[in-house]
Protein backbone atom coordinates (compact mmCIF):
# COMPACT_ATOMS: atom_id res chain seq x y z
CA UNK A 1 0.00 0.00 0.00
CA UNK A 2 1.31 3.07 -0.92
CA UNK A 3 0.61 5.65 1.39
CA UNK A 4 2.03 8.91 0.01
CA UNK A 5 -0.14 8.16 -3.25
CA UNK A 6 -3.45 7.55 -0.83
CA UNK A 7 -2.69 10.91 1.24
CA UNK A 8 -2.51 12.79 -2.27
CA UNK A 9 -5.74 11.44 -3.40
CA UNK A 10 -7.17 12.89 -0.23
CA UNK A 11 -5.25 16.17 -0.80
CA UNK A 12 -6.59 16.06 -4.09
CA UNK A 13 -10.23 16.08 -2.40
CA UNK A 14 -9.26 19.10 -0.06
CA UNK A 15 -8.64 16.91 2.87
CA UNK A 16 -6.51 19.33 5.35
CA UNK A 17 -5.45 16.30 7.69
CA UNK A 18 -4.08 14.82 4.95
CA UNK A 19 -2.20 18.02 3.47
CA UNK A 20 -0.94 17.87 7.03
CA UNK A 21 0.23 14.32 7.36
CA UNK A 22 2.27 15.25 3.81
CA UNK A 23 4.30 18.23 5.68
CA UNK A 24 4.47 16.17 8.49
CA UNK A 25 6.50 13.35 6.27
CA UNK A 26 8.18 15.74 3.66
CA UNK A 27 8.37 19.75 4.99
CA UNK A 28 11.49 19.00 7.13
CA UNK A 29 13.49 17.93 3.83
CA UNK A 30 11.58 21.02 1.79
CA UNK A 31 13.00 23.47 4.00
CA UNK A 32 16.47 21.72 4.03
CA UNK A 33 16.92 22.02 0.05
CA UNK A 34 15.41 25.34 0.26
CA UNK A 35 17.79 26.90 3.22
CA UNK A 36 20.87 25.32 1.57
CA UNK A 37 19.79 26.78 -2.00
CA UNK A 38 18.62 29.89 -0.91
CA UNK A 39 20.77 31.15 2.55
CA UNK A 40 18.41 32.27 4.90
CA UNK A 41 15.94 30.97 7.12
CA UNK A 42 13.34 32.90 5.98
CA UNK A 43 13.55 32.99 2.51
CA UNK A 44 13.62 29.33 2.60
CA UNK A 45 10.05 28.87 5.17
CA UNK A 46 8.87 31.25 2.82
CA UNK A 47 9.54 29.04 -0.48
CA UNK A 48 8.38 26.34 1.19
CA UNK A 49 5.00 27.54 1.80
CA UNK A 50 4.85 28.40 -1.75
CA UNK A 51 5.56 25.11 -2.81
CA UNK A 52 2.92 23.25 0.04
CA UNK A 53 0.18 26.18 -0.66
CA UNK A 54 0.62 25.04 -4.59
CA UNK A 55 0.99 21.26 -3.32
CA UNK A 56 -2.66 21.88 -1.91
CA UNK A 57 -4.18 24.15 -4.61
CA UNK A 58 -2.75 21.56 -7.36
CA UNK A 59 -2.91 18.77 -5.97
CA UNK A 60 -5.26 17.49 -9.36
CA UNK A 61 -1.52 18.18 -11.54
CA UNK A 62 0.00 15.51 -9.64
CA UNK A 63 0.17 12.50 -11.52
CA UNK A 64 -0.39 9.25 -9.83
CA UNK A 65 2.91 7.42 -11.65
CA UNK A 66 4.99 9.94 -9.93
CA UNK A 67 6.58 9.65 -6.29
CA UNK A 68 5.01 12.23 -4.42
CA UNK A 69 8.26 13.21 -3.24
CA UNK A 70 9.40 13.40 -7.20
CA UNK A 71 6.44 16.35 -7.77
CA UNK A 72 7.24 17.97 -4.71
CA UNK A 73 10.65 18.65 -5.39
CA UNK A 74 9.49 19.45 -8.89
CA UNK A 75 7.64 22.32 -7.55
CA UNK A 76 9.94 23.26 -4.50
CA UNK A 77 13.06 23.77 -7.01
CA UNK A 78 11.04 25.24 -9.56
CA UNK A 79 10.35 28.69 -6.83
CA UNK A 80 13.76 28.13 -5.44
CA UNK A 81 15.35 28.48 -8.80
CA UNK A 82 13.45 31.00 -9.96
CA UNK A 83 14.39 33.07 -6.46
CA UNK A 84 18.17 32.85 -7.23
CA UNK A 85 17.18 34.56 -10.78
CA UNK A 86 15.50 37.15 -9.07
CA UNK A 87 18.58 37.67 -7.28
CA UNK A 88 21.25 37.69 -9.55
CA UNK A 89 18.99 39.84 -11.37
CA UNK A 90 18.78 42.50 -8.62
CA UNK A 91 22.28 42.10 -7.64
CA UNK A 92 23.31 42.54 -11.33
CA UNK A 93 21.85 45.98 -10.65
CA UNK A 94 21.84 46.34 -7.27
CA UNK A 95 18.94 48.23 -6.51
CA UNK A 96 19.89 49.61 -3.05
CA UNK A 97 18.58 46.72 -0.38
CA UNK A 98 19.94 46.20 2.36
CA UNK A 99 19.77 42.90 3.06
CA UNK A 100 22.15 40.04 4.15
CA UNK A 101 22.64 37.53 2.04
CA UNK A 102 25.28 35.09 2.78
CA UNK A 103 26.16 32.57 5.08
CA UNK A 104 23.46 31.56 7.14
CA UNK A 105 24.16 31.74 10.96
CA UNK A 106 24.19 27.96 11.29
CA UNK A 107 26.62 27.29 8.48
CA UNK A 108 29.45 28.59 10.88
CA UNK A 109 30.98 25.03 11.14
CA UNK A 110 30.46 24.63 7.28
CA UNK A 111 32.01 28.21 6.01
CA UNK A 112 34.26 26.44 3.74
CA UNK A 113 32.06 24.26 1.95
CA UNK A 114 29.04 26.93 1.84
CA UNK A 115 31.32 29.17 0.02
CA UNK A 116 32.66 26.38 -2.10
CA UNK A 117 29.26 25.78 -2.82
CA UNK A 118 28.20 29.30 -4.35
CA UNK A 119 30.89 28.87 -6.58
CA UNK A 120 28.87 25.82 -8.32
CA UNK A 121 26.61 26.53 -11.17
CA UNK A 122 22.85 26.44 -10.08
CA UNK A 123 21.89 23.66 -12.06
CA UNK A 124 24.53 21.51 -10.05
CA UNK A 125 24.00 23.03 -6.94
CA UNK A 126 20.39 22.33 -7.01
CA UNK A 127 21.34 18.60 -8.23
CA UNK A 128 23.63 18.23 -4.81
CA UNK A 129 21.25 19.96 -2.38
CA UNK A 130 18.70 17.37 -3.07
CA UNK A 131 20.81 14.26 -4.08
CA UNK A 132 22.17 14.98 -0.21
CA UNK A 133 19.22 16.26 1.78
CA UNK A 134 17.33 13.37 0.48
CA UNK A 135 19.44 10.76 -1.06
CA UNK A 136 17.90 10.73 -4.60
CA UNK A 137 18.56 8.47 -7.29
CA UNK A 138 19.59 9.65 -9.87
CA UNK A 139 16.35 9.09 -11.73
CA UNK A 140 14.61 10.81 -9.52
CA UNK A 141 16.75 13.97 -9.70
CA UNK A 142 16.47 13.44 -13.73
CA UNK A 143 12.42 13.53 -13.49
CA UNK A 144 12.32 16.75 -10.75
CA UNK A 145 14.98 18.79 -12.83
CA UNK A 146 13.58 17.60 -16.74
CA UNK A 147 16.65 16.40 -17.78
CA UNK A 148 18.10 13.15 -18.67
CA UNK A 149 20.03 11.06 -16.28
CA UNK A 150 23.31 11.11 -18.20
CA UNK A 151 22.99 15.12 -17.74
CA UNK A 152 22.56 14.27 -13.69
CA UNK A 153 25.49 12.25 -13.38
CA UNK A 154 27.84 14.83 -15.45
CA UNK A 155 26.11 17.59 -13.74
CA UNK A 156 26.62 16.26 -10.00
CA UNK A 157 30.23 15.02 -10.77
CA UNK A 158 31.23 18.58 -12.22
CA UNK A 159 30.12 20.33 -9.19
CA UNK A 160 32.10 17.50 -6.92
CA UNK A 161 35.21 18.07 -8.80
CA UNK A 162 34.74 21.87 -7.96
CA UNK A 163 34.06 21.59 -4.69
CA UNK A 164 37.32 19.49 -4.04
CA UNK A 165 38.89 22.29 -6.22
CA UNK A 166 37.71 24.52 -3.97
CA UNK A 167 37.85 23.44 -0.74
CA UNK A 168 41.59 22.11 -1.78
CA UNK A 169 42.79 25.75 -2.16
CA UNK A 170 41.37 26.61 0.91
CA UNK A 171 43.67 24.46 2.81
CA UNK A 172 40.88 22.76 5.09
CA UNK A 173 37.74 20.66 4.94
CA UNK A 174 35.50 22.54 7.31
CA UNK B 1 34.42 -11.61 -1.75
CA UNK B 2 32.78 -8.78 -0.95
CA UNK B 3 34.63 -5.40 -1.87
CA UNK B 4 35.79 -3.11 1.09
CA UNK B 5 33.84 0.15 0.19
CA UNK B 6 35.19 3.00 -0.08
CA UNK B 7 34.14 6.41 2.09
CA UNK B 8 34.29 9.55 -0.04
CA UNK B 9 35.02 12.19 2.81
CA UNK B 10 33.43 15.04 0.42
CA UNK B 11 30.17 12.88 0.54
CA UNK B 12 29.98 12.61 4.26
CA UNK B 13 30.86 16.30 4.91
CA UNK B 14 27.90 17.06 2.12
CA UNK B 15 25.79 14.89 3.96
CA UNK B 16 26.20 16.13 6.61
CA UNK B 17 25.82 19.81 5.44
CA UNK B 18 22.64 19.30 4.16
CA UNK B 19 20.51 16.96 7.06
CA UNK B 20 17.72 17.53 6.97
CA UNK B 21 15.76 19.15 10.46
CA UNK B 22 12.55 18.98 11.96
CA UNK B 23 9.83 21.20 9.70
CA UNK B 24 7.60 23.69 12.29
CA UNK B 25 4.50 22.09 13.71
CA UNK B 26 2.34 24.73 11.99
CA UNK B 27 4.17 24.83 9.13
CA UNK B 28 0.92 23.23 7.01
CA UNK B 29 -0.93 25.68 8.60
CA UNK B 30 0.98 28.65 7.37
CA UNK B 31 1.11 27.35 4.48
CA UNK B 32 -2.55 27.71 3.74
CA UNK B 33 -2.90 30.74 5.28
CA UNK B 34 -2.79 32.70 2.09
CA UNK B 35 -5.28 30.36 0.01
CA UNK B 36 -8.10 31.31 2.70
CA UNK B 37 -8.01 35.01 1.68
CA UNK B 38 -10.54 35.71 -0.89
CA UNK B 39 -10.08 39.02 -1.65
CA UNK B 40 -9.01 38.64 -5.51
CA UNK B 41 -8.03 42.35 -6.14
CA UNK B 42 -6.70 41.79 -9.21
CA UNK B 43 -9.33 39.81 -10.30
CA UNK B 44 -11.26 42.61 -10.09
CA UNK B 45 -9.00 44.97 -11.92
CA UNK B 46 -9.41 42.91 -14.86
CA UNK B 47 -12.94 42.78 -15.02
CA UNK B 48 -13.09 46.65 -14.40
CA UNK B 49 -10.42 47.49 -17.28
CA UNK B 50 -11.25 48.92 -20.28
CA UNK B 51 -9.64 49.10 -23.45
CA UNK B 52 -9.13 51.34 -26.45
CA UNK B 53 -7.22 50.62 -29.47
CA UNK B 54 -6.51 52.85 -32.70
CA UNK B 55 -5.62 50.00 -35.73
CA UNK B 56 -1.80 50.70 -34.97
CA UNK B 57 -2.26 49.60 -31.30
CA UNK B 58 -3.83 49.64 -27.74
CA UNK B 59 -4.22 53.60 -26.87
CA UNK B 60 -5.62 53.78 -23.89
CA UNK B 61 -6.19 51.30 -20.43
CA UNK B 62 -8.34 52.93 -17.87
CA UNK B 63 -10.57 51.26 -14.96
CA UNK B 64 -13.63 52.90 -16.68
CA UNK B 65 -16.00 52.42 -19.82
CA UNK B 66 -13.98 53.35 -23.19
CA UNK B 67 -14.95 54.02 -26.25
CA UNK B 68 -15.68 50.98 -28.82
CA UNK B 69 -12.98 50.26 -31.33
CA UNK B 70 -12.78 51.87 -34.27
CA UNK B 71 -12.48 49.06 -37.17
CA UNK B 72 -12.09 45.30 -36.82
CA UNK B 73 -8.53 45.38 -36.95
CA UNK B 74 -8.68 47.22 -33.04
CA UNK B 75 -11.40 45.35 -32.58
CA UNK B 76 -9.00 42.82 -33.05
CA UNK B 77 -6.08 44.49 -30.66
CA UNK B 78 -8.23 44.66 -27.97
CA UNK B 79 -9.04 41.28 -28.06
CA UNK B 80 -5.50 40.27 -27.77
CA UNK B 81 -4.48 43.06 -25.15
CA UNK B 82 -7.57 41.86 -23.22
CA UNK B 83 -6.04 38.16 -23.08
CA UNK B 84 -2.83 38.99 -22.54
CA UNK B 85 -3.78 41.05 -19.79
CA UNK B 86 -5.63 38.31 -18.34
CA UNK B 87 -2.55 35.85 -18.45
CA UNK B 88 -0.21 38.65 -16.95
CA UNK B 89 -2.42 39.21 -14.12
CA UNK B 90 -3.49 35.39 -13.56
CA UNK B 91 1.08 34.61 -13.62
CA UNK B 92 0.69 33.12 -16.89
CA UNK B 93 2.43 35.30 -18.92
CA UNK B 94 5.85 37.88 -18.40
CA UNK B 95 5.73 39.88 -21.22
CA UNK B 96 3.00 42.05 -24.64
CA UNK B 97 3.46 41.13 -27.18
CA UNK B 98 0.41 43.43 -28.56
CA UNK B 99 1.81 47.20 -30.06
CA UNK B 100 0.88 49.98 -28.11
CA UNK B 101 -0.17 53.30 -30.26
CA UNK B 102 1.51 55.99 -28.73
CA UNK B 103 1.38 58.66 -31.33
CA UNK B 104 -0.82 60.98 -29.40
CA UNK B 105 1.13 60.97 -26.37
CA UNK B 106 3.21 64.32 -25.95
CA UNK B 107 7.55 63.63 -26.79
CA UNK B 108 8.57 64.17 -23.58
CA UNK B 109 6.33 61.29 -21.34
CA UNK B 110 6.56 58.84 -24.45
CA UNK B 111 10.53 59.09 -23.94
CA UNK B 112 9.50 58.25 -20.21
CA UNK B 113 7.10 55.49 -20.87
CA UNK B 114 10.12 53.86 -23.58
CA UNK B 115 12.38 54.30 -20.87
CA UNK B 116 9.65 52.65 -17.93
CA UNK B 117 9.07 49.39 -20.83
CA UNK B 118 12.61 48.55 -19.98
CA UNK B 119 12.04 47.28 -16.52
CA UNK B 120 12.55 43.71 -16.47
CA UNK B 121 9.45 41.74 -14.92
CA UNK B 122 9.99 41.48 -11.46
CA UNK B 123 11.82 44.32 -10.76
CA UNK B 124 11.99 47.60 -10.30
CA UNK B 125 13.98 51.06 -10.43
CA UNK B 126 13.84 54.33 -8.82
CA UNK B 127 11.76 57.50 -10.62
CA UNK B 128 15.28 58.90 -10.40
CA UNK B 129 16.93 56.30 -12.75
CA UNK B 130 13.84 57.15 -15.44
CA UNK B 131 14.75 60.71 -15.30
CA UNK B 132 18.49 59.47 -16.33
CA UNK B 133 17.73 57.51 -18.85
CA UNK B 134 16.03 60.31 -20.87
CA UNK B 135 18.70 62.62 -20.20
CA UNK B 136 16.79 64.50 -17.60
CA UNK B 137 18.29 63.86 -14.46
CA UNK B 138 16.92 66.83 -12.93
CA UNK B 139 13.46 65.89 -14.30
CA UNK B 140 11.72 63.84 -11.22
CA UNK B 141 8.70 65.14 -10.92
CA UNK B 142 8.04 65.43 -14.73
CA UNK B 143 8.70 61.80 -14.78
CA UNK B 144 6.20 60.84 -11.89
CA UNK B 145 3.60 62.65 -13.85
CA UNK B 146 4.27 61.75 -16.74
CA UNK B 147 4.05 57.84 -15.40
CA UNK B 148 1.45 58.67 -13.57
CA UNK B 149 -0.95 59.69 -16.43
CA UNK B 150 0.49 56.58 -18.44
CA UNK B 151 -1.83 55.49 -21.26
CA UNK B 152 -1.30 52.51 -21.12
CA UNK B 153 -0.46 51.14 -17.71
CA UNK B 154 0.31 47.26 -17.47
CA UNK B 155 1.90 47.01 -20.46
CA UNK B 156 4.52 49.96 -20.00
CA UNK B 157 5.04 49.05 -16.28
CA UNK B 158 4.48 52.25 -15.06
CA UNK B 159 4.21 49.91 -11.28
CA UNK B 160 7.79 48.97 -11.48
CA UNK B 161 8.43 52.42 -10.84
CA UNK B 162 9.24 53.40 -7.24
CA UNK B 163 10.21 56.25 -4.95
CA UNK B 164 14.20 55.97 -4.37
CA UNK B 165 13.65 55.90 -0.69
CA UNK B 166 11.43 52.57 -1.19
CA UNK B 167 8.06 53.87 -0.67
CA UNK B 168 5.39 53.40 -3.66
CA UNK B 169 4.87 56.70 -5.12
CA UNK B 170 1.26 56.63 -6.28
CA UNK B 171 0.03 54.39 -9.07
CA UNK B 172 -3.19 55.17 -11.52
CA UNK B 173 -5.07 52.52 -10.66
CA UNK B 174 -4.09 52.89 -6.65
CA UNK B 175 -1.57 52.09 -4.30
CA UNK B 176 -3.27 48.64 -3.50
CA UNK B 177 -2.66 47.34 -6.68
CA UNK B 178 1.08 48.73 -7.35
CA UNK B 179 1.45 46.51 -4.20
CA UNK B 180 -0.15 43.33 -5.64
CA UNK B 181 1.21 43.78 -8.81
CA UNK B 182 4.92 43.95 -7.31
CA UNK B 183 3.76 40.52 -5.36
CA UNK B 184 2.52 38.90 -8.53
CA UNK B 185 5.78 39.50 -10.36
CA UNK B 186 7.43 38.24 -7.43
CA UNK B 187 5.51 34.88 -7.33
CA UNK B 188 5.42 34.75 -11.19
CA UNK B 189 8.68 32.46 -12.90
CA UNK B 190 10.28 34.17 -16.27
CA UNK B 191 11.49 31.24 -17.50
CA UNK B 192 10.01 28.02 -18.29
CA UNK B 193 11.65 24.92 -19.93
CA UNK B 194 9.70 21.50 -21.27
CA UNK B 195 10.62 18.27 -19.71
CA UNK B 196 9.42 16.44 -23.38
CA UNK B 197 10.75 18.59 -25.62
CA UNK B 198 13.59 20.26 -23.88
CA UNK B 199 13.18 24.08 -24.97
CA UNK B 200 12.94 27.04 -22.99
CA UNK B 201 10.62 29.60 -23.33
CA UNK B 202 9.21 32.81 -21.35
CA UNK B 203 6.03 32.40 -19.76
CA UNK B 204 3.59 33.03 -21.84
CA UNK B 205 5.23 31.72 -25.07
CA UNK B 206 2.54 30.50 -27.86
CA UNK B 207 4.45 26.91 -27.88
CA UNK B 208 5.20 26.94 -24.13
CA UNK B 209 1.57 27.77 -23.21
CA UNK B 210 1.00 24.30 -24.70
CA UNK B 211 3.09 22.59 -22.04
CA UNK B 212 1.21 20.52 -19.59
CA UNK B 213 1.80 21.46 -15.91
CA UNK B 214 3.41 18.80 -14.32
CA UNK B 215 6.34 18.87 -17.42
CA UNK B 216 7.22 22.91 -16.65
CA UNK B 217 10.78 22.78 -15.12
CA UNK B 218 11.91 27.05 -14.22
CA UNK B 219 15.09 28.53 -14.96
CA UNK B 220 17.20 30.87 -13.93
CA UNK B 221 18.91 31.92 -17.00
CA UNK B 222 19.09 30.25 -20.45
CA UNK B 223 22.56 29.38 -19.80
CA UNK B 224 20.93 27.48 -16.79
CA UNK B 225 19.03 25.98 -19.54
CA UNK B 226 21.41 25.42 -22.32
CA UNK B 227 23.68 23.93 -19.22
CA UNK B 228 21.74 20.77 -18.85
CA UNK B 229 20.43 19.85 -22.67
CA UNK B 230 17.38 22.77 -23.26
CA UNK B 231 17.45 24.93 -25.91
CA UNK B 232 15.45 28.64 -26.22
CA UNK B 233 12.54 28.83 -28.24
CA UNK B 234 12.63 30.40 -31.58
CA UNK B 235 9.37 31.81 -31.17
CA UNK B 236 9.77 33.78 -28.26
CA UNK B 237 13.54 34.15 -28.33
CA UNK B 238 13.91 34.11 -24.41
CA UNK B 239 18.21 34.72 -24.82
CA UNK B 240 17.53 38.37 -26.83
Amino acid sequence: MDTDRALMEGVTNGDEAAFTEVVHRYGGRLLAVAGRLLGSRADAEDATQRALLQCFSEARSYQPQWAVSTWLYRILTNICVDELRRRSARTAHAVATSRTDGAPAEAGRYMDLHRALERVPREARVLLALRYVDGLSYGELARIRGISVNTVKSQLARGKALLRSQLGATGGRR
Amino acid sequence: MIEPRVIDPLDTLLTEYFAPGEAPADLARRALEPGRRTDDGLARLEAAIGIEASPRGISLIRAARVAPPPSAAARRLVEQARKEIGEYLRGERVFFSVPVDLSRTPDFQRRVLEAASHIPFGEARPYGWVAERIGHARAVRAVGTALGRNPVPLIVPCHRVWRSDGGLGGYLFGEEYKRELIALERRTPVLEGSATTHIVCRVGCVAGSRVQAQHRVVFASVDDARSVGYRPCRVCQPAA
